[in-house]
């Protein structure tokens, strides 16, 4: 019963991640992460990499008929 | 012992989809249950997934899991994002679900129920899924490159400029085409109107929201938007009631064109975080509940389909539209089976953001089977309303009558039963002062909608908000695609203009951005207005042009996916893209063909303005009316000159292809494959 509790708290678990990548609310903490991997220039603030991320994503097709 | 179980299984699964197919194909007379409709689609795409798909996938493509994707070469936290394959799908499926799949069968349905969902099934499965499925492929072997890029290295630089053209050419079709179904759903509809006018500020304080309070949290902000946009469908009632509001929101359909028009001209000059992101936003999960809800409710209601297999209609006579069974069925359907557009897709984001090059099957070729079952769900939707309903919503007062009378005694005579009584008490149930006339398909399928969930909750208490919500629902997709589909076509009018005049091709310089939004919105403008003057409706001659346009950039996406395979290697399997792509070409050559020169003055645009100018010339119209005449023979000429310089693309894509393939074929040029280089994964498998 409790391993059953335990799969199902997992799936749950992995389903707000999904839903959070999917929505785009984990797009910074991504950004980071790679940020912090290739230790480049410093990372940008959530406003401005929201920004950014926005002006680029609409600039081409990004919505179907 | 699994082995043959596992056969035995997927035996049964196509013996299913196989009685199912048979049963709605041959059923005759009494109406029959939507649930065979779900079983022949769900079995035919299992099938066609499970072995389609997976012969594509290793005989042809040879997918390859250890070779390094360009997420995971040039993870930049930002385009190149490595993602997992769930969630790529979502947002692969979120993008290319338009309304196209939900207008174009609804709009077919006139056929009779039988083509459109069998051309949904069958063409989803052999050209569609392939289109989007090898695109995909052949952008993730080139670093994620536009198909555009591909055309231009793989086929030819003329190549690389159609397509261009082609992008900009449906871009401009699609948005007029678009908006006119929603002038034609909100027109004389305060109700609709208001709550769609509601959601311009309430995504401009979601905006606010993600850019100043919580930057980035598209979830809570949805929450709060989507919340607010179901309050304002029922606030929509209080609106309709209040005599003083409703003549407020009681818009004629010139009015709302010009509405449609200043706002797409906001949306595309206004910073993209104010007004467009959040209505993204707000439109991706209400998209994604409600074709969730309309599956379930087909599953749990299992209505019964009222419309015959085949009408009187498939011999060009429809009212909807004019033009015979072959082509306009295929062109008419589009999305739903095979989109042009989806190619940008594949050749845009997604392939930026695959883990693995295996991944591309079920993303690619599974995102439009999802995509093709919502076009089936479309036709249910749409069939399971009485015939003469359907017509009666769907046809011009210049074919049936303007007044519930007339159009009930025209649609009778046609052989669909309908009273006047019928119509208005539909209308009154939906909160509509009238149903009659609103072409376009949004509207009967917002009642087909709202007829499904009210059996499944709250009954006839409930249809007016659910026809409400399912107008909210289509009309917010639709200005999604309005206001991205513009900002993309100012981007483009900035760059190719910026080659000929500098200053315009600076992207952030505002009076390029007001100029460059000016010409966009005044191209899909134009055509929005011609629509709604348009006597025959403007369905009957945009529809068509934007499916032409559509088909023809699928034509141009499987010409370029063609030419991969053949410098591949593939030539035994070519016929897997060939064979969809001559298909194409037929059917947008014909329809074009047709639409052009076709003597039929309700299919021909010039024997249509040629019958118009004899009129004029014969002194048969009154003094009010001859420049509105003047300017329809103009709009019709050129309408078939778009035509023909869509048909004209097609033909010059395919003689560079057919030149570069007998140059591979008869060896005279050595195949040059424009792929990146081999780099082995670092990632373990299962990663």
């Amino acid at each position: 019963m409790r391993a059953l509790w335990l799969n199902f708290q997992d799936a749950l678990r992995g389903l707000w991640k999904g839903l959070r990548q999917w929505s785009g609310d984990a797009a910074y903490e991504t950004y980071l992460a790679c940020a912090a991997r290739k230790r480049g220039a410093k990372p940008v603030s959530a406003a401005e990499f929201y920004v950014e991320q926005l002006n680029r994503k609409y600039s081409r097709p990004n919505r179907c008929c | 012992m699994k082995r043959l179980l596992q056969i035995l299984v997927w035996m049964a699964v196509a013996a299913l989809g196989a009685v199912a197919l048979s049963t709605i194909a041959l059923h005759r007379g009494e109406p029959i249950s939507a649930t065979w409709f779900v079983l022949a689609a769900v079995c035919s795409y299992l099938v066609g997934y499970r072995l389609y798909s997976a012969f594509i996938a290793a005989k042809i493509l040879a997918l390859d899991n250890t070779r390094a994707t360009p997420a995971e070469r040039r993870d930049d936290g930002r385009d190149f994002v490595p993602t997992n394959k769930w969630v790529l799908f979502g947002h692969h499926f979120a993008a290319i679900a338009g309304p196209g799949p939900l207008v174009g069968p609804t709009l077919a349905a006139q056929f009779g129920y039988l083509p459109g969902t069998l051309w949904l099934i069958v063409g989803a499965v052999f050209a569609g899924c392939v289109q989007d499925f090898v695109i995909l492929f052949c952008s993730i072997r080139r670093d994620g490159k536009t198909l555009g890029e591909m055309a231009r290295d793989e086929v030819s630089k003329r190549g690389g400029f159609i397509s261009q053209l082609a992008v900009f050419a449906i871009m401009v079709i699609l948005l007029a085409v678009v908006a006119l179904v929603i002038v034609n759903a909100l027109k004389s509809s305060p109700w609709a109107t208001f709550t769609l006018a509601m959601t311009i500020p309430i995504a401009l304080l979601l905006g606010v929201y993600l850019r100043y309070l919580r930057p980035g949290r598209v979830m809570e902000a949805s929450f709060i938007g989507v919340a607010l946009v179901l309050f304002v469908v029922v606030a929509g009632q209080w609106v309709a009631d209040s005599a003083a509001w409703a003549k407020v929101f009681t818009m004629s359909g010139i009015t709302l064109t010009f509405a449609i028009i200043a706002y797409g001209f906001a949306a595309s000059a206004l910073p993209v975080w104010l007004l467009l992101a959040p209505r993204d936003y707000l439109s991706a999960f209400i998209k994604a509940g409600a074709i969730f809800s309309l599956a379930a409710g087909i599953l749990l209601v299992r209505p019964q389909i009222r419309m015959p297999p085949l009408t009187r209609f498939i011999d060009g006579s429809g009212p909807v539209f004019a033009g015979k069974i072959f082509p306009f069925c295929f062109i008419t359907i589009a999305c739903g089976a095979i989109s042009g557009f989806h190619s940008l897709i594949s050749s845009g984001t997604t392939p930026k953001m695959i883990q693995r090059e295996g991944h591309a099957r079920f993303i690619g070729y599974g995102a439009m089977l999802l995509e093709s079952f919502v076009g089936v769900m479309a036709m249910v939707a749409a069939c399971a309303m009485t015939p003469g309903v359907y017509f009666a919503i769907n046809s011009p007062a210049s074919i049936v009558g303007a007044t519930p009378a007339a159009a009930a005694a025209t649609i009778s005579s046609w052989g669909y039963p309908l009273s006047a009584e019928t119509m208005t008490g539909l209308a009154h149930a939906v909160g509509e002062q009238t149903l009659l006339n609103r072409a376009g398909g949004a509207p009967s399928l917002a009642v087909g909608m709202a007829q499904i969930f009210s059996s499944t909750i709250g009954g006839d208490r409930l249809l007016s908000i659910w026809y409400h919500f399912a107008i909210m629902f289509e009309a917010l997709f639709i200005l999604t695609v309005l206001d991205a589909g513009t900002r993309v076509g100012r981007f483009m009018i900035q760059e190719l203009g910026g080659r000929a005049w500098k200053p315009l091709g600076r992207m952030n310089w505002m009076p390029s951005i007001l100029l460059s939004s000016a010409i966009i919105v005044g191209a899909w403008g134009y055509f929005l207005y011609q629509g709604v003057v348009d006597p025959l409706g403007g369905i009957n001659s945009l529809w068509p042009l934007f499916g032409i346009a559509n088909q023809l950039l699928a034509a141009v996406a499987l010409v370029v996916a063609t030419t991969i395979l053949m410098k591949m290697g593939k030539l035994k399997w070519i016929w897997v893209t060939l064979l969809p792509m001559a298909w194409l070409v037929i059917i947008t050559m014909t329809a074009s063909y047709q639409k052009i020169f076709s003597a039929n003055v309700r299919i021909g645009f010039l024997a249509q303005a040629t019958a118009l100018a004899a009129q004029l010339a014969a002194g048969r119209v009154t003094a009010a009316k001859v420049v509105e005449t003047q300017r329809n023979i103009f709009n019709l000429r050129l309408d078939a000159v778009v035509t023909a310089v869509l048909a004209a693309m097609i033909l010059v894509l395919l003689v560079e292809a057919l030149a570069q393939w007998y140059a591979i074929l008869s060896r005279v040029r050595k195949p040059v494959l424009r792929e990146t280089p081999y780099v082995a994964t670092q990632w373990a498998e299962g990663d």
